[in-house]
């Protein structure tokens, strides 16, 4: 090893203690989804609590941050060569969920597995079946390909509308079906998203459906059970997971879907060529070795959701049923509104979320301690700003 | 073009490309990682990485995110500004020239994607970094694909010619993996000449191995990108930076060519440690060109050697050398590895002449060719 990565090594070993932050980007889904053009965000305030993008508030685990940065030692070789590496991370992957590598494909984050998801199976004459309001990504890449989108409006509950959107899946290229749901934080049971995976299999056999677990980590529910066993019983069944959420790497880009070995040998041949950096496989390697951080971020994550939930309904606002790291709450005024009212207290909270940007707000769940300082703004601005539903107009402007 | 780059990484990838390595901690079990120090592993000459990996600068910026806590990591969006920032004032631009990418094969492949279609083909090298090509066929993209010339370099006659009508002309200078670089003057003549008979065709000049170049006759052509938006500069810090497994690469062009690139996939695969490190290595000029030093010692030592033993390598201008070894590559290579030395793969149609060793640090290619010499059968040492 060169001197110079000995020491830097040591160094580290005496930053003490070193921070998650970096890796946790707080903020990142936030500015994400921002049209290219914005402005970049303010200079970095410590007093902000950053509870807009469903992060992590407290990044990976030590495990994951000490693996981190034993990688530098192989900064300089390609992630196929670097140890862990690249193949390491998919059979750590295909491990921790008993399949085997060929049922596992990695991407620079879900984005990319979401983004050739869409690519493999929709056309100008094969229709994208989404939610409304779901995650954005695919209908986004939908609309960069010419490919045609149909929206399925949330039921009353906030839950996805299986029957609606399994009729909108008949000769459609894909269903995009993400369980938890984000924005609504609601999810199906696996008895429910196994009779709509049934049902559309028996209608539209050719239509690929792609469960997005983003959130599976989060999930208190019992009636909940990932996917996985569906994706590896039908062809072009598939689920997609993430780094970003539970494990609190949002910064560091890993994410994978999984499903039968001959779905994925596809989305491996439209991979990015070395889509992952080797920081990154070496944290999550060491992340999926750690199930127990998981159990304890979600128990931490639990603690916060019913403390949000519970502070939203006593103030009499509805909450829908959260099995995520972030609530959606229907505070009968603009989106925009509420946002910029809570950011002049330093307090980020979500974006519109069409097409409920006139009533309803995504709050993402920070720790036990910012959820406190939170709650006692969204006080503030719930009690003095002007009610207005019927103002959601105004600012209506999707952002797409 | 039927073994990609991509197909290559794929075939290996399980194990990655280092098969050795992976096979034995397969073996040992991955968490064995943990705390120790990684085990020996072969002499890595065959995917052109730089040995030392980056440089101290980078080493304390990373540190130094990692360690500050905070406010450090939360703004990923101004870290990216910051990286253009850098990088153009580097090049005298502005940050609306730049477009950063997870590797520059990011952004060669958004390039392909938006450059071409069914009816505006790629045109690249026959023996050229496959990234384009390779994306093209996923895409349905024809590729025009021309031979080198006689003296192994790209053709720029026949690429110009062939451009008429394509959507993306791509040029690889230095070229991998022949190493050859043509001069500034014959790029900018081929340049010219495809604006002129095809105005409609964008032209794509990869300079990964820039900074390693070492002939006088170079000339870098991100000056022409800034000024016109046909042609666009893809940079990487993978070779020179050291960074191949962080993955940020670049390219510079006119506002408007750079935006439609990065338009396609967003920011979405940037890795924050990568943005912080990178920021940090394109503002050290000073251990580029340490590195090239050290490169250029050490790919002379490994040339010289050759050449005694009988063999002729191309005029290497990058971080690797293309040799004749006058026999198959696949019986040398396997030779090789049963001697903890990689070298790279086949590259046909030269597969039975030419192998491509890439440069490590000058005490690793002193034991590379005591064993080069041992399986080549040359009888004393040579250097």
């Amino acid at each position: 090893m060169p001197l110079s990565r000995r020491s830097f090594l040591n160094g580290l070993a005496e930053t003490a203690p070193f921070s998650a932050a970096l890796v946790a980007a707080r903020g990142r889904e936030a500015s994400l989804l921002e049209p290219a053009s914005v402005e970049p965000p303010t200079p970095a305030d410590p007093a902000e609590i950053r509870i807009d993008s469903n992060e992590n508030p407290l990044g990976p685990g030590r495990a994951a941050m000490e693996a981190l940065t034993r990688a530098f030692q192989d900064a300089g070789r390609y992630p196929t060569n670097a140890r862990p590496s690249m193949g390491d991370l998919r059979q750590t992957v295909a491990r921790r969920l008993s399949v085997r590598p060929e049922n596992v494909v990695l991407g620079s984050g879900s984005w990319e597995v979401l983004k050739t998801a869409v690519r493999l199976y929709t056309s100008s004459s094969r229709h994208l079946v989404t939610a409304a309001p779901t995650f954005e990504q695919p209908e986004r890449t939908a609309e960069q390909l010419g490919v045609p989108v149909t929206r399925i409006p949330v039921d009353k509950d906030g839950r996805l509308d299986l029957d609606k959107m399994a009729q909108a899946a008949r000769w459609a290229g894909l269903v995009f079906f993400c369980n938890p749901n984000n924005p609504t934080g609601t999810l199906h049971s696996a008895r429910a998203v196994a009779d709509f995976v049934a049902r559309i299999r028996r209608e539209s056999p050719e239509t690929a459906i792609l469960i997005d677990e983003a959130y599976h980590d989060y999930v208190t529910d019992p009636g909940y059970a990932t996917a996985l066993p569906l994706a590896l019983e039908h062809p072009g069944v598939f689920i997609t997971r993430t780094l970003s959420k539970a494990y609190g790497m949002a910064g560091l880009r890993v994410g994978y879907a999984v499903g039968q070995a001959r779905t994925i040998e596809a989305f491996s041949r439209w991979a990015i060529t070395f889509n992952q950096n080797s920081l990154a496989v070496a944290a999550a390697v060491a992340s999926l070795n750690d199930p127990a951080h998981i159990e304890a971020e979600c128990a931490r994550n639990a603690e916060a959701r019913l403390f949000t939930a519970r502070y939203f309904k006593d103030k009499g606002y509805k909450v829908w049923d959260s099995q995520t790291n972030f609530v959606f709450v229907e505070i009968a005024r603009p989106a925009r509104e509420f946002k910029s009212a809570c950011a002049k207290h330093k307090v980020m909270v979500g974006r519109d979320f069409p097409p409920l940007e006139g009533t309803h707000a995504r709050v993402s769940l920070g720790t036990m301690d910012e959820m406190k300082r939170a709650t006692e703004v969204f006080s503030q601005v719930l009690g003095t700003a002007r009610a207005g539903a019927g103002a959601a107009h105004d600012s209506a402007t999707p952002k797409k | 073009m039927s073994f990609t780059r991509r197909a290559f990484v794929r075939t290996l990838g399980i194990g990655g490309a280092s098969v050795l390595a992976a096979r034995r901690s397969a073996g040992a079990g991955l968490l064995q990682l943990q705390g120790s120090t990684p085990a020996e592993r072969p002499l890595l000459l065959h995917n052109n990485e730089n040995p030392l990996g980056p440089g101290q600068a980078v080493l304390d910026a990373v540190r130094a995110s990692l360690g500050e806590g905070g406010p450090a990591g939360r703004y990923t969006y101004r870290r990216v500004a910051e990286l253009h920032e850098a990088i153009a004032q580097k090049f005298g631009a502005s940050p609306e020239n730049v477009v950063s990418g997870c590797g520059s094969t990011q952004i060669l492949r958004s390039a392909v994607q938006v450059f071409t279609s069914p009816d505006k083909p790629l045109v690249a090298g026959q023996l050229t970094y496959e990234e384009c090509a390779g994306y093209a066929e996923l895409i349905g993209t024809p590729v025009r694909a021309i031979p080198l010339d006689r003296t192994l370099k790209l053709d720029l006659g026949a690429m110009a010619d062939a451009a008429k009508g394509a959507g993306l002309l791509f040029l690889n200078n230095p070229n991998n993996p022949t190493a050859l670089l043509h001069g500034g003057d014959a790029v900018s003549a081929c340049i010219d000449r495809v604006l002129t008979a095809s105005p409609d065709t964008t032209i794509l000049i990869d300079e990964a191995y820039h900074d390693y170049v070492t002939d006088k006759a170079h000339r870098t052509q991100v000056p022409t990108a800034l000024k016109n938006p046909r042609v666009i500069v893809a940079r990487t810090f993978s070779k020179a930076h050291g960074m191949a497994g962080m993955r940020m690469g670049y390219a510079l062009g006119h506002p408007d060519t750079v935006k439609k690139i990065g338009d396609w996939d967003g920011a979405n695969a940037l890795n924050v440690p990568a943005v912080v490190a990178a920021i940090a290595s394109i503002r050290d000029q000073a251990r580029l060109d340490a590195e090239r030093d050290r490169n250029t010692a050490a790919r002379q030592f490994t040339i010289d050697w050759f050449a005694k033993a009988g063999f002729v390598s191309t005029d290497s201008q990058t971080n690797f050398l293309f040799v004749n070894i006058k026999r198959p590559v696949k019986e040398f290579r396997e030779a090789c590895r049963a001697q903890g030395v990689l070298v790279a793969r086949d590259f046909p149609p030269f597969e039975n002449s030419h192998v491509r060793i890439s440069i490590g640090t000058l005490d690793e290619m002193k034991r590379a060719t005591d064993v080069f010499g041992k399986v080549l059968g040359v009888k004393a040492k040579a250097a």
